[in-house]
């Protein structure tokens, strides 16, 4: 047991070590000069010669690999080009509200999909399997970017229900005191109990939300459904039915409980999938988070800020992966 | 005209496993009507020249004076900013989706699959050397490695189908080096090396032809995601150029007009949606097929 | 919900009414409704009654990339401009140059002694009394800090302080100051204290310029609020905004539609192709603008087969500029005179103009021995600009019939800048489109950065190097101080050689369309001054 989770912890840091290596190499091998973009346009050679030195690009590589490897450790994640500023900073100023939408998008996929999910094993190819299995198929197929500009096509421009984009609304954000305790705003005002801010915030979060829920929630559905197909075959399974117990208790309590494993890493493989998508949609919805910020890193080829935000996701990725990997193993009946 | 034969008797397990899944796929309705879609898309993407009433206006004639119409009977998709048929450019967009989503595909294949024979065959270090990179690969969530290296190689189609190959192919080197194991034991393997066949013959044209069928079936499957991703890619100016009739692009593009040209956006919109659900459904019917758990017979 | 929004922000538009207009005590008239006392909303509106108005400006991209004003050479021109001030203002239109922190100023016979008086009463938004000293101070550090657009001081040999409210530049050589320190970059004034020891800007300094408004809050990347600064030299009145938010929205189509529902105030860079909807909708104010950018495509002038001026000119007869212009900017532009954009000194309608001719365009071809084109040539735009990719389709469209091919590649500002100075000459583009806009409203900014020689390539992105045109324009620059009608048509005929040349393709010298809420009062663009809106002159009404 405690052998299993050290290896995973030790593998864990060898991917992260190998995910630093490769975002270095690719910022390294392109043919660009920072330098030059650091010291900004229409620098004199010498302030370029001024800049090499000041990012230590005049080191060897495996010198500028260590100190980056150090500074990472540090939690530093080096400047922005365009802005000169950490990005480090920069990522914490623009997380919340990426993470709120994550997260909003997360708990739908967990009540609608997993639901479904259960529904369409249990009527296994029955119509409602397939049409469910069709929904979160179809779902799973959706461009991201595209369905924002339907949603905001339908609901803004057509019905005229939510807005189009920003997390607040401008006259709240100058008129009131928006509270800072935790950077969350929807957590924030509701725990100080400034409700219109709350409402304000949630009717904001809608489109997006349903933008970057629809693939998590066709990604947990299909999920649980073949995750409990199987259990359903399992002999423990067919014991529980000739006890005579009710098909609903055998379901939802002994099925369901053993597919938590499964069910419990696609999730958080599914949070990997909607923080990559908001890097799709959070400019369609002005959302000031990382996808934002991405976006325009990429648009300024602030090349840092770039391999910031690769390195940040691809860590949270490999934690939320370790972190179902030991909680599956945590599970008694998967002990061996 | 003997590698031939050879070459012929190599790819009989491979297309004896896709009559297989195609026979089981067969049977189900939902991915009868899929099947069908995907053999009408590609017949699109062949006669596409053909079909579209306006084929000057996918490679690089504009028309102006026509500019953004809503559809009509003489275009039937409306037209974009610089009055080209949308519906031409939809149609021959399929051709260049299929074209590069087949070729990042390949590419994939091309350093997957050689990387997961080498790491199966041989074992040991090569073996735990391989897999730790791919974990490495596989350990950046979907579509980022891509949005990372196309950024950093500077976009174009070409640069964004190589993005999408190096973040794929471990998928690839996985399902190979798995096949790879359980054959290296078996009885014709251990005769070719008892007979003192080099290691590298014995991968190469003992156990990789034996190993590619599933991965073949796998990839073709794959080409749903990869048109998403290739998609994505353009969308965020990492793609295609102007003017490609790339969906993607298009989609892009459309952002500006499309609250006064609902239609722009829309029909590629669909376009890929349709394309990926087809390849999908036919991808998760596979799944089943394959799995040994769920197989039915 | 968006209704109840609404309903707010209405009582709040109507109560902050008529607290400026009549200034009476009384309450306005709503509170009287006892039935639904719960509502939180109705329980703030007191409050927020009495909040003053604000102002959103949507801008395309981040409100700025560096909070010190000697450094800022990007976006931050919209919001430094609100936050702090130059010795001068130029009014390219009246080409003339207002006073601003300098009350007047005086020049010696040779020009090369530039003396400025310093205005009585101004304060920095900390308190302190603006001298003669933080003038200098802000101009020597900088020139010393050489980022940016401080470039344009390069005449500047030493400033000396001669009273508290009398500052002196000495120069080396001849150049017109006064532009020079109108610059909407590198020119501002600002305090000693917002600068630590190192000699960078304090993060988010405040109160360190003597402009109208200070900042309140920022979220990087994302949006700056200012406010009003209280004290200001220029005063203040109950219509003016006493908050201005920055915000960027990336998506024109999101732009136009905080527009449209008075989300935002003002916002840049609308697509032409909703211009006339706006036009008709009566809650949107749309004016039209002269600016001083204009569209270039520069050709590769070393490159075969562009190194060929009958190439070139032949190319420069295929580009379709009614219809780009038509089309791309819903005629919103004029097809250029040379270099020099509509409106600014050195622009003249005498020179030639080459207009869409395939034939002609054929026969110089034919001349130069490639009647059957058969060549690729690609060209770069800065990728995001629908304008420029619009019209270089087109432009493919048309060089198609000669049978050349067109490669339209859109890449980041910085690829594209990067790939022009590569050093592997044949990589580099054929040609490169951009909008060039000044940094000092004169046509020396337009010519020098262009097209003067340049030993590595920066700005002159045809590689163009011609002795008789570089000579002609420094000598038109050292005139203009004193004898400037020589040195208006010096600067016309360097863009005769230019035309004749065909270095470039002068594409169009665009308008301005600033979409505007309906109610909005004294706005006024000024183009030497890019996408700045002066806050302060407005109000709504």
């Amino acid at each position: 047991m405690k052998k299993f989770i050290l290896r995973r912890l030790l593998l864990g840091i060898i991917v992260l070590l190998g995910v630093a290596l490769l975002t270095f190499f690719l910022a390294r091998v392109v043919p660009s000069d920072p330098a030059a973009k650091w010291a900004g346009p229409r620098a004199t050679p010498e302030q370029i010669a001024r800049a090499t030195i000041e990012l230590g690009l005049d080191k060897p590589l495996y010198v500028q690999f260590g100190k980056y490897l150090l500074d990472l450790l540090q939690g530093n994640l080096g400047y922005s080009l365009r802005t000169r500023r950490p990005i480090t900073l920069e990522l914490q100023e623009s997380l919340p509200a990426t993470i709120e939408l994550v997260l909003i998008s997360t708990i739908a996929a967990v009540f609608v999909g997993i639901p479904l999910g259960v529904i369409s094993a249990k009527r296994k190819d029955q119509l409602i399997d397939h049409l469910s299995r069709l929904f979160s198929i179809g779902v799973v197929s959706l461009p991201t970017f595209w369905i924002g500009l339907i949603l905001q096509l339908v609901f803004f421009r057509v019905l005229g229900l939510f807005p189009m984009g920003g997390q607040l609304s401008t006259e709240i954000k100058i008129t009131m005191d928006i509270p800072k305790v935790t950077g969350f705003i929807m957590f924030d005002s509701l725990v100080t109990g400034n409700f219109r801010i709350f409402l304000d915030a949630l009717w904001h979060i809608v489109l997006p939300g349903i933008t970057i829920g629809m693939y998590p929630v066709g990604l947990v559905a299909r999920m649980t459904r073949s995750a409990l197909l199987e259990i359903l075959n399992e002999d423990y399974i067919t014991a529980a039915r000739s006890y005579g117990l009710s098909e609903r208790i055998v379901l939802w309590s002994y099925a369901l409980k053993n597919s938590i494993g499964p069910t419990s890493t696609v999730v958080a493989l599914s949070i990997g999938y909607t923080l990559v998508n908001t890097f799709l949609t959070e400019s369609i919805f002005t959302w000031p988070g990382i996808g934002n910020y991405i976006a325009s890193a990429v648009i300024g080829l602030d090349y840092p800020a770039i391999m910031g935000v690769t390195i940040f996701s691809a860590f949270s990725y490999v934690v939320l992966n370790l972190i179902a990997d030991i909680i599956i193993a945590l599970d008694p009946r998967v002990r061996v | 005209m003997r590698w031939l034969s050879d070459f012929i008797k190599t790819l009989q397990p491979t297309i004896r496993e896709w009559r297989l899944s195609f026979y089981l796929l067969n049977r189900n309705w939902l991915q009868r009507v899929a099947l069908i879609v995907i053999a009408l898309l590609v017949l699109i993407a062949i006669f596409a020249p053909l079909i579209s009433p306006y084929p000057s206006h996918a490679i690089s004639a504009t028309n102006p004076k026509d500019k953004l119409l809503p559809p009509s009977s003489r275009y039937l998709f409306g037209t974009d900013e610089l009055g080209r048929d949308l519906f031409s450019r939809v149609i021959f967009g399929t051709r260049i989706s299929l074209q590069t989503a087949l070729i990042a595909v390949g590419l994939a294949l091309l350093i997957g699959v050689p990387l997961g024979a080498i790491a199966g065959g041989l074992g040991g270090a090569a073996d735990e050397i391989i897999m730790r990179i791919t974990d490495i690969f596989l350990s950046f969530p979907p579509l980022l490695l891509a949005i990372a290296i196309s950024a950093f190689l500077g976009p174009s189609l070409q640069n964004a189908m190589l993005a999408i190959a190096v973040s794929w192919w471990p998928w690839y080197t996985r399902i190979i080096r798995g096949q790879a194991v359980s054959i290296r034991e078996r009885q014709f393997v251990r005769a070719a090396r008892a007979i003192g066949t080099p290691t590298f013959r014995i991968i190469f044209s003992h156990i990789l032809p034996n190993t590619m069928a599933p991965v073949i079936v796998q990839a073709s499957m794959d080409i749903g995601g990869v048109i998403l991703t290739i998609a994505a890619l353009s969308f965020l100016g990492l793609g295609a150029q102007p003017p490609t009739p790339e969906w993607g692009l298009l989609i892009s593009t459309s952002r500006t007009y499309f609250l006064n040209a609902w239609w722009y956006s829309t029909f590629p919109g669909i376009a890929i949606f349709v394309t990926v659900l087809v390849f999908n459904l036919i991808g998760d019917g596979v799944r089943e097929v394959l799995d040994p758990r769920t197989r039915k017979f | 919900m968006k209704k109840l929004i609404h309903l707010i922000v209405v009582l709040l538009f109507v109560a902050a009414l008529i607290s400026a207009c009549g200034g009476k005590p009384q309450e306005p008239a709503q509170p009287a409704e006892p039935q639904k006392p719960a509502e939180p909303a109705q329980q703030e509106k007191p409050a927020e009654a009495a909040k003053p108005q604000f102002a959103v400006y949507a801008l395309n991209s981040e409100p700025l990339t560096s909070w010190d004003p000697a450094i800022e050479f990007s976006n931050g021109i919209h919001l430094h401009n609100n936050m702090y001030e130059q010795l001068v203002r130029y009014e390219p239109l009246e080409k003339k140059v207002k006073p601003l922190l300098a009350e007047s100023y005086t020049v010696s016979e040779d020009g090369l002694t530039w003396t400025f008086k310093i205005r009585q009463g101004v304060k920095f938004q900390n308190g302190d009394p603006l001298t003669a000293e933080d003038v200098k101070y802000s101009i020597d550090r900088t020139m010393q800090i050489g980022a940016g657009a401080s470039y344009i001081w390069s005449a500047v040999e030493n400033i000396t302080v001669k009273d508290p409210q009398t500052v002196e530049f000495k120069l080396s050589y001849q150049t017109p100051l006064d532009l020079v320190a109108s610059t909407g970059y590198a020119a501002f004034i600002y305090s000693k204290k917002c600068v630590n020891e190192n000699n960078e800007w304090i993060e988010e300094a405040k109160g360190c310029g003597t402009g109208p408004y200070m900042l309140k809050s920022a979220k990087w990347g994302d949006e700056v609020i200012v406010e009003k600064f209280a004290d200001y030299w220029g005063g203040w009145a109950d219509k003016h905004f006493s908050t201005v938010v920055f915000k960027k929205v990336a998506e024109p189509a999101t732009r136009r539609q905080m527009i449209e529902t008075g989300e935002a105030t003002v916002a840049v860079e609308l697509p032409y192709t909703d211009v006339d909807i706006l036009k008709n909708n009566p809650n949107v104010a749309v004016s039209v603008d002269p600016s001083f950018q204009n569209l270039i495509g520069m050709f590769n002038t070393k490159k075969p087969p562009l190194d060929n001026v009958k190439v070139r000119q032949a190319l420069a007869y295929a580009f379709p500029y009614q219809e780009v212009i038509d089309t791309v900017i819903g005629g919103y532009g004029r097809q250029s005179y040379g270099m020099v954009p509509y409106g600014l000194w050195g622009w003249s309608d005498k020179l030639p103009q080459y207009k869409t001719n395939i034939d002609k365009a054929k026969e110089l071809l034919a001349e130069a021995g490639m009647a059957d084109g058969g060549f690729k040539l690609l060209l770069t735009y800065t990728a995001g600009n629908e304008a420029e990719k619009s019209a270089a389709e087109l432009y493919k469209a048309e060089l198609a019939k000669l049978n050349i091919e067109l490669e339209i590649r859109g890449m980041p500002w910085d690829s594209q800048w990067e790939l022009a100075k590569s050093t592997d000459l044949a990589a580099r583009q054929d040609i490169f489109v951009m909008y060039w806009w000044p940094d000092l409203p004169s046509p020396y900014s337009f010519l020098f950065s262009t097209f003067h020689s340049e030993e590595e390539p920066l700005f002159n992105l045809a590689y163009y190097s011609n002795p008789e045109f570089d000579s002609l324009i420094d000598q038109a620059n050292q005139l203009t101080a004193t004898d400037f009608a020589k040195a208006e048509s010096m600067f016309v005929e360097a863009q005769k050689i230019l035309l004749e040349d065909a270095a470039s393709l002068f594409i169009y010298d665009r308008q301005d369309i600033w979409v505007t809420v309906g109610n909005l009062r004294g706005f006024k663009f000024n183009p030497a001054y890019p996408t700045v809106v002066f806050f302060h002159d407005l109000y709504l009404e």
